[in-house]
Parts: structure tokens; C-alpha cells; sequence
């Protein structure tokens, strides 16, 4: 059987490409957080 | 500019063209020219896609545009990372497993060559206009500094990047774009750095964005839902969705950037990495802009950017009505100072009563000024009723050539260059690799050889650079140069991507259905555009679920056909 962490086509820090995946997402709800935290801050 | 300025330009222009023509040595077949023999790493993919993205229209425009209205253009990116999951999902694994060279390649595979030639068509027109654009950006640095007419500098820049790709294949656009966007962090950084060391002592960095974010500018995040508002979370999330996926899924000039990645994995993580990275990064450009806006609070801001027209009507008889003007100007500006320090003091004694009535007045101030700049530009088409009275473009460039210290601003000034020819590049480059493929060599001469379809591509990159040209002199006519890009493709984008989502997700709609739909689709995008019946941004969703829906319609009414090869 293949051994996952040798497979080239994984990522990098991550067991898949759907943490990778789900990784992006919590990037994007954690960046529009703080836009909107900067946004009420300064106005 | 100084001679230094001047030296730091000159050779970095020419070391790009040596570059770039050093470069093309190895591309000996149309496989190594157009793919680039698919052999780069993720990083290189990653760097690649972010600058054909990041033009020197990114560079110029956006933090023009964060001075005048605000960040909100940041909320525009909001769909990126959502669509680079799909991509790396769907479109990547089809694209490398079928080994296409372009994308429209697949869908002769999957519906028909009508369904082929009809999307090429569509992404040539989007592309070959918008490339102009992107051409006419930098040209308006050389029309700023030397003080000449941007139809001369338009021509000469145009030129140029069309020798230097002529001779660049796809890797050494590849390769170049790498060094491109180290450079472009570093600029940004120095770019940033210095416009805080230029505001007054008692201004910090947090002070600035307080005394702009008084003033209305880091209004980053809006979620009233609009439909008329170009730029909320809601428009940035769906229709920055739905734009961001047809860009990078559908147009050339990115599927060529990450089909060079050596394998699934490298162009997938190329894709996820810009994914990451985008939204920080253009959010740092658009502060910039801000910081800017801070610094001219408390030095005079000239009455109109674009120094070139400015000159002009000083130079006409209506010298006198400027000169009323300007003093106007400066009144409104030294009334504004003592708003400021009030205002600076109540933000220290954290007395908000204080801050929101200076607010009230700054915001008034802000007003006036901005009627007075109404009455220079209605002064300039008196005096010339084809003058160019749109500066957002001009706003970065007048602060990077009166303020930044000598050697950098012809350091900012090659890297705007950088930009501009990156992006430029490797929209040539697609346009010549869609017209080779998809058209030359699948309706007009099948059966030449692979030196013949490499000529062919030089040829073709020089005619769409000559269109380029064209289109890139009547861009000046045209108001901020980012969102003209982006409200060309929004006509665009939505229908092609409709066609791949079916040809990826509906797999009992034929060619005849889909080919029917997207040019029905694309004449209700144009007519919705052209009425403004909402903001450009939602005529990506509407054209795409338009074409899914009618193909889904259309294919009820036609007789079904059997499935062709090439479905997931």
C-alpha cells in the first residue's frame, strides 16, 4: 500500500488537501474578522 | 527624476529585455514555449499567477483608489480563496489529467468546437482589450515624468514588452515574474516605510490611519447588502466568487501560468499558497494609499495629479481663473490644519465628543476641497474639451516622484515597469497560445509542424501586441484603470465560466444546448451592463447561472445527444 506521507501530491503541514482546503476558509472568516474589527476601530 | 533615478530605470529596462530574450534561448518547440515543458514548482506557479494578477495597474491604481473612497476595494479578493478550492477540486486534475494546452481545448472534448471557438473568441476580445489597459498604466509614468502626451509613451512601452515577449516563452515569463514579485514585496515595504517617516513627528503610523478612518478611508468591510454598491462583503464573497473562478479557471492567461506547474500537486498548491496571500497583500497596497492620504493632510496636495494636464492650463488663457482657484485651494487646506491638530488632540485626550465634531468639520473641509478640484477640471475641458480629467491614476505616481528620496523613485518606478511587463507578457503570451491552438491550428493549418506552430505563436504575439497598442491609447479615456479591467471581464467571465461549470457538473447537456445558452447569455450580460441594471460585479453570477440555467432548458427542448469524451 502506498505510504500517504510520501506521496508527492500531498501538502505540505497538513494529512490532505481538504484540511488545506478547510484551512483556506477559517483564513478567510479569521481576515474578514479583523478587517471589520480595523474598520470599527478607526472610523 | 534625477540621473540616478534615470540610471536605476535605463538598466533595469534593459536587463529585463536581456532577460527575457536570454530566456527564450531554450523554448525550441511549441511544447517548451506555450507549457514550459510543465516542469515548475508550486512557488513558481504561486509567484506567476500573483503577478499576471498584480499588474502595474495594481500597483498604480488601487492605491488611487483607497486615497479618493477608501478600502473598500479590498472586499473585491473576498472570493479568491473560495474559488481557488474549486479550481484546485475540479479544474486542475481535468486540465493536467486531459494534458490540454489551453483551456478551451477541453471543451471541444467535452461539448463541440463551436462550444471551442465561441469561448476562444469571447476570451481573446476580453483579453486583447484589457491587455491595452494594462499596457497604457505604465505608459502614464513616462508621460508624468517627462511631460509629454501618453499616445507617445503608450507606443514606446507597447514596443517594448512586445520585443521582449516575442522572444520570452512561457518559462522565462515564468521565471521573470519570480524576481518580479520579490521586488514588488520589497518596493511596497520601502514604499510604506518612507511615507510614515514623511509624516510629522507627532503622527505615528496608528495616528494616520485614525486621522484617514475619521475621514471616511478604512471603511475595509461594509456588510449592507446592495445591489447597486460595487464593493460589500456580500458582492466581494458572491460576485468576487464567481469572477475570481472564471479568471483564474477560464482565461487563458492564468490556466497557462499554473498548467506549468510539474505536476497536480505543484499547481494546486501554487493556486492555495496565492490564495493565501492575495487578500493581505492588496489590503497593505490599499493602506498605502491611505497613508498617503494621511501625509497630504498636512502637506498641500497639488489641485489636479496629472501634472501633464495641469501644465497645460496653466499654460492657456485661462491662467488667471486657475490661479483664483489654486489660492482657493490653499485656504481650504491651511483652514484644514487647524482642524487637524484639534483633532489630533481630542484623539490623545480620547474625547470623542471632540473627535466627532472634528470629524464633521474635516469632512466638510473634505467636501470643499473636492468642489474646488471640480471647478479646475471643468476649467481643463473648457480649455480642452478631450482633456483627461480622471487623476486616481496620477494620485501614487505624484507622491512617489516629489517625495521619495533619489534612487528610489526610479527603483518604484522600474518596478511599476516590472509589473506592467510580467502581466503583459503573459497576456501576450495566452493571446498567441489561444489563437495557435485554438483556432490556427484547429480550423486553418492542422497539419503544419511544430517549428511552424512555433513561428506562428511569435507572429500571433505580435499581432495582438499591435491591437494592444491600439486599444491601450483610447484607454485614457476611461476612468480608474483597475476597475475598467474588471468591468470588462464581469461581461465576459460569467458566460464562460457557465459553459465549464456544465461541461464539468451537468453531464446531459450536449454542445448545441450550451453553445445556444452562452450566446443568448452574453447578449442579456451586455444589455444589463450597458443599462447598469446593477453593479458589474453581479454580471459574473448572472451570466454564469444564466448559462446553466437555459442549458439545462434548451437541452429539454433539443433532442439529447451521446456524451463525448472528456467528462469528470
Amino acid at each position: 500500500m502506498k505510504d500517504p506521507k510520501k506521496d508527492p501530491e500531498l501538502p505540505p503541514f497538513v494529512k490532505s488537501w481538504q484540511q488545506f482546503y478547510r484551512l483556506l476558509i477559517l483564513w478567510l472568516g479569521v481576515l474578514i474578522l479583523l478587517f471589520y474589527l480595523f474598520t470599527k476601530y478607526f472610523e | 527624476m534625477s540621473n540616478l533615478d534615470w540610471a536605476v530605470l535605463i538598466c533595469t529596462l534593459l536587463a529585463i529585455v536581456v532577460y527575457g530574450v536570454y530566456k527564450s534561448r531554450g523554448a525550441q518547440n511549441i511544447q517548451g514555449y506555450l507549457l514550459g515543458n510543465q516542469s515548475m514548482p508550486w512557488y513558481s506557479v504561486c509567484l506567476s499567477v500573483m503577478a499576471t494578477q498584480a499588474s502595474a495597474i495594481t500597483f498604480l491604481s488601487a492605491p488611487g483608489l483607497a486615497y479618493s473612497t477608501g478600502m473598500s476595494f479590498v472586499q473585491f479578493y473576498f472570493g479568491l480563496p473560495l474559488a481557488m478550492i474549486v479550481l484546485c477540486i475540479t479544474f486542475v486534475p481535468i486540465f493536467h489529467r486531459l494534458k490540454v494546452y489551453t483551456a478551451y481545448e477541453y471543451l471541444e472534448q467535452r461539448f463541440d468546437l463551436n462550444t471551442r471557438a465561441l469561448t476562444a473568441f469571447l476570451f481573446l476580445i476580453q483579453r486583447g482589450l484589457s491587455t491595452g489597459i494594462t499596457i497604457y498604466a505604465p505608459s502614464i509614468i513616462l508621460s508624468t515624468i517627462l511631460n509629454i502626451n501618453t499616445t507617445y509613451t503608450t507606443i514606446f512601452i507597447g514596443g517594448l514588452v512586445i520585443f521582449y515577449t516575442v522572444y520570452g516563452g512561457t518559462k522565462a515569463v515564468s521565471y521573470t515574474q519570480m524576481l518580479q514579485m520579490t521586488i514588488i514585496f520589497c518596493g511596497l515595504f520601502a514604499a510604506g516605510v518612507v511615507v510614515v517617516h514623511l509624516l510629522p513627528s507627532s503622527v505615528g503610523l496608528g495616528k494616520a490611519i485614525s486621522i484617514a478612518g475619521k475621514m471616511g478611508r478604512t471603511n475595509a468591510i461594509d456588510f449592507k447588502f446592495d445591489w447597486n454598491n460595487q464593493y460589500t462583503v456580500w458582492s466581494g464573497l458572491i460576485g468576487g466568487f464567481f469572477l475570481q473562478l472564471s479568471y483564474f479557471g477560464t482565461d487563458q492567461s492564468q490556466v497557462g501560468r499554473y498548467l506549468t506547474g510539474s505536476s497536480v500537486g505543484q499547481s494546486r498548491m501554487g493556486l492555495l499558497m496565492n490564495g493565501l496571500v492575495k487578500i493581505p497583500m492588496q489590503f497593505l497596497i490599499l493602506l498605502i494609499g491611505v497613508l498617503v492620504f494621511a501625509f497630504y493632510q498636512y502637506n498641500r496636495p497639488p489641485v489636479f495629479f496629472n501634472s501633464f494636464e495641469l501644465n497645460k492650463l496653466q499654460n492657456s488663457s485661462y491662467q488667471p481663473e486657475l490661479k483664483h482657484i489654486e489660492a482657493e485651494y490653499t485656504d481650504i487646506f491651511n483652514k484644514k490644519q487647524q482642524q487637524l491638530q484639534q483633532l489630533e488632540t481630542a484623539l490623545d485626550q480620547k474625547d470623542q465628543a471632540g473627535i466627532d465634531q472634528q470629524r464633521i468639520l474635516l469632512k466638510e473641509a473634505d467636501e470643499q476641497a473636492k468642489s474646488v478640484r471640480k471647478k479646475a477640471t471643468d476649467l481643463m475641458l473648457k480649455n480642452d474639451p478631450k482633456a483627461d480629467i480622471n487623476d486616481n491614476n496620477y494620485i501614487f505616481l505624484s507622491f512617489v516622484t516629489k517625495y521619495l528620496p533619489k534612487g528610489l523613485i526610479g527603483l518604484l518606478i522600474a518596478i511599476i515597469f516590472l509589473a506592467s511587463m510580467g502581466s503583459t507578457a503573459s497576456a501576450l503570451n495566452s493571446l498567441a497560445s489561444t489563437s495557435v491552438i485554438d483556432i490556427y491550428k484547429r480550423l486553418i493549418n492542422k497539419q503544419a509542424t511544430d517549428q511552424q506552430y512555433l513561428n506562428a505563436s511569435r507572429w500571433a504575439t505580435i499581432l495582438w501586441g499591435g491591437v494592444c497598442i491600439l486599444m491601450a491609447l483610447y484607454a485614457s479615456k476611461i476612468g480608474n484603470l483597475i476597475e475598467a479591467v474588471n468591468i470588462l471581464g464581469s461581461y465576459i467571465y460569467g458566460t464562460i465560466l457557465g459553459v465549464f461549470l456544465v461541461a464539468f457538473y451537468l453531464k446531459k447537456v450536449d454542445g448545441k444546448a450550451v453553445f445556444i445558452a452562452a450566446i443568448l447569455t452574453e447578449i442579456a450580460v451586455c444589455v444589463c451592463g450597458y443599462y447598469k441594471v446593477v453593479a458589474y460585479l453581479w454580471l459574473n453570477v448572472i451570466g454564469c447561472l444564466l448559462v446553466v440555467v437555459l442549458s439545462l432548458l434548451l437541452q429539454q427542448i433539443l433532442k439529447p445527444v451521446q456524451h463525448k469524451k472528456g467528462q469528470p
